[in-house]
């Protein structure tokens, strides 16, 4: 029956084309909108890495030129703000904090690995934990880093695969420049800063050492905040800060507010293309109901027949749903030839996994979708009456 | 092998009621060719689907091979005419996207353990048995329409039906080709014993026949054995 289906399917072909050519469209856009979903809800799932609950982004803008006063300024905030008692930790960093927007990177290479892009993150020892990090491998920075020859850094897991591979990675030297080294001095298992369905990048922490840059001004500062603490310490806060740096802009956010801004960004584009893919659906959905319906009354007499001949009602119906399941098929062959070039061109950097899941999901929606339209159409066709179908060819 | 008791169909639409067939009793013995004549509209049709299990009369019984078909199920029915009744229809109803191979296979689609490479070899001896072996891989919008029928034909005899009904099978063909189709007919009935029940409008074609009944108005209003000159003796 099966085959009788396709050869019926493939010799009304031309007939059917507009309908196989609605099934293919609606099976790409359906593949690439899941494809999207699935690559972002799998990155959801994955770790973080660190815990951003109670922790405050302080960002400070000096207004003047005065840099060595600036600089006394910033220590001064520095011990001041360590010193309130719903402080836990406070660590400054460059601006790449994590849920925020800016980015920092560059290429690494050792060995044979050439030019590993990672993001670079420069830290105050505090930072571990003010952030919670889970260092896996050797140790976080501590002030026995001073008297190191080589820049001390902690990397990522993700980092350390792709520059020494299974291999031991605490106590190697990295090539920073023409005349220094980084040295690993541990590993941490994740760190995902950039969003929550963003993909783990390869990352580096750089600790910040702010005896050996007596000018540098960093304008962020993490806190880690005892729970429970809410804005009237911020203000209080605010006021105390600006007492000591009395030109400078002072902002307060939290990283939870900075994570929801950040996913706003991701879940925007996802809520709108759902929609234009379920009304794309919806409209697939109604006119291939309508063809069908227009198809089956047209096929009257076939249908007669085939009942004459010795087709039970129940058959008319299974073949009716039968030939729109084939008609599916078709599409599906044909986006699916597309669909796998992704995987298999690695078209962006994206898992192949993500891609069969979504092609999996696809072909599952379609043939419901094809399934559900033919329905009612087939039980129609189920329910006529042999005689009169004869009758009226 | 069918036998009518006392058969009346009546249609019900809105507005009308039309009584299609009154006090028919009609029975067909196997080996037969019966065929039935009268003005349009009288009930032939009607008849042939009631005989067909087609269409369930209003009222009486319908018979086949001695077993009333009265509370039979859909399913049932189905089995009843795939095995034993094979239909003729005046517009051949041929599927159109089906070459004549697959158009002549689709009653052994409907019945079990029929294998494809069996139903390939069944049909092409079908094809043959109406002289159209050179014409299986053709479309049915390719044949005149003399060859149509022949494929329907060979459709209806594929399953080796003990019954053909057929409905006005010379009615869309010129005398030559409607001769050809009677012919063919004939044999089955000659030679494989096919009980057949053909309904018509030429007077000749029913001369060819055994036994003539005319209908007028949903009524049967003659029943006589045909003494034609090619048929001497019954
Ligand atoms: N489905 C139906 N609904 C209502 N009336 C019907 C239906 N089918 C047939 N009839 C009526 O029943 C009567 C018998 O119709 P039938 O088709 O059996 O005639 P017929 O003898 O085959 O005519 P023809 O020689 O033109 O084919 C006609 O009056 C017809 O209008
Ligand atoms: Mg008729």
């Amino acid at each position: 029956m099966i085959r009788h289906l396709f050869k019926l399917i493939w010799n009304r072909k031309k007939s059917n084309f507009l309908l196989i050519a609605e099934i293919f469209f609606c099976f790409l856009v359906l593949f690439g909108v899941l494809s999207l979903v699935t690559y972002n809800v799998r990155n959801y799932t994955k770790p973080l890495g660190f815990e951003h609950e109670d922790v405050w982004l302080v960002t400070m803008r000096p207004n003047s030129d005065s840099t060595a006063q600036n600089r006394q300024q910033l220590e001064q905030v520095l011990s001041r703000v360590r010193a309130f008692p719903e402080v836990g930790h406070a660590a400054l960093t460059s601006s790449n904090a994590p849920f925020s927007f800016s980015q920092m990177n560059n290429s690494l290479s050792y060995g044979e690995v050439k030019d590993v892009m990672t993001d670079n993150y420069d830290v105050q020892d505090a930072y571990d934990k003010v952030m919670r990090l889970n260092i896996t491998e050797g140790r976080w920075f501590n002030p026995q880093d001073n008297a190191s020859h080589h820049s001390p850094i902690v990397i990522n897991k993700m980092l350390k695969e792709k520059l020494f591979g299974q291999e031991e990675a605490v106590g190697k030297l990295i090539p920073k420049n023409d005349t220094t080294n980084y040295v690993v001095v541990g590993v941490t298992d994740y760190f995902r800063a950039s969003s929550e369905f963003a993909a783990e990048d390869p990352a580096l922490f750089n600790r910040i050492n702010m005896d050996k840059s007596p000018d540098y001004f960093w304008n962020e500062l993490l806190v880690r905040v005892k729970p429970g603490t809410g804005v009237a310490f911020e203000e209080r806060m605010v006021k105390q800060l600006a007492s000591i740096g009395k030109d400078w802009t002072i902002e307060v956010s939290t990283l939870e507010k900075m994570r929801q801004n950040k996913a706003k960004l991701t879940l925007a584009p996802m809520i709108a293309l759902g929609l234009v893919c379920g009304f794309l659906i919806l409209n697939v959905a109604l006119g291939l109901f309508g063809v069908l319906w227009h198809n089956i009354s047209r096929r009257n007499g076939e249908i007669g027949l085939r009942r004459a001949l010795g087709a039970a009602s129940k058959q008319i119906y299974w073949q009716f749903i039968g030939e729109v399941l084939v008609l599916a098929t078709f599409g599906l062959l044909l986006g699916a030839f597309f669909a796998v070039q992704f995987p298999l061109l690695q078209v962006f950097q994206v898992e192949s996994e993500v891609y069969f899941i979504a092609l999996l999901s696809s072909i599952g929606i379609i043939y419901l979708l094809t399934a559900v339209c033919a329905f009612y159409p087939s039980r129609q066709a189920a329910g006529i009456h042999p005689a009169m179908a004869l009758h009226e060819e | 092998m069918i036998t009518l008791s006392n058969i009346e169909k009546v249609y019900q639409t809105k507005s009308i009621e039309t009584v299609a067939l009154q006090h028919v009793n009609l029975s067909v013995p196997k080996g037969e060719f019966l065929s039935i004549m009268g003005p349009s509209g009288c009930g032939k049709s009607t008849l042939l689907n009631i005989m067909g299990l087609l269409d369930v009369p209003s009222q009486g019984m319908v018979e086949i091979d001695g077993q009333p078909i009265t509370t039979y199920k859909d399913k049932e029915l189905a089995h009843i005419r795939n095995e034993k009744i094979g239909f003729v229809f005046q517009s051949y109803h041929l599927v159109h996207d089906l070459s004549v191979l697959d158009n002549v296979e689709l009653p052994l689609l409907y019945r079990s353990g029929v294998s494809a490479s069996e139903r390939t070899k069944l049909a092409k001896a079908a094809l043959e048995k109406v002289g159209l072996s050179a014409r299986t891989k053709h479309f049915p919008g390719q044949l005149s329409g003399g060859q149509r029928q022949r494929v329907a034909i060979a459709r209806a005899l594929i399953g080796q039906p003990q019954i053909i009904l057929a409905d006005e099978p010379t009615g869309n063909l010129d005398s030559v080709m409607g001769e050809e189709i009677m012919n063919i007919l004939l044999d089955l009935n000659r030679l494989d014993g096919t009980t057949i029940v053909m309904v018509t409008h030429d007077e000749n074609m029913a001369q060819k026949t055994e036994r003539l009944v005319r209908f007028f108005d949903g009524q049967q209003v003659s029943d006589a054995k045909v003494f034609a000159n090619n048929l001497q003796q019954v």
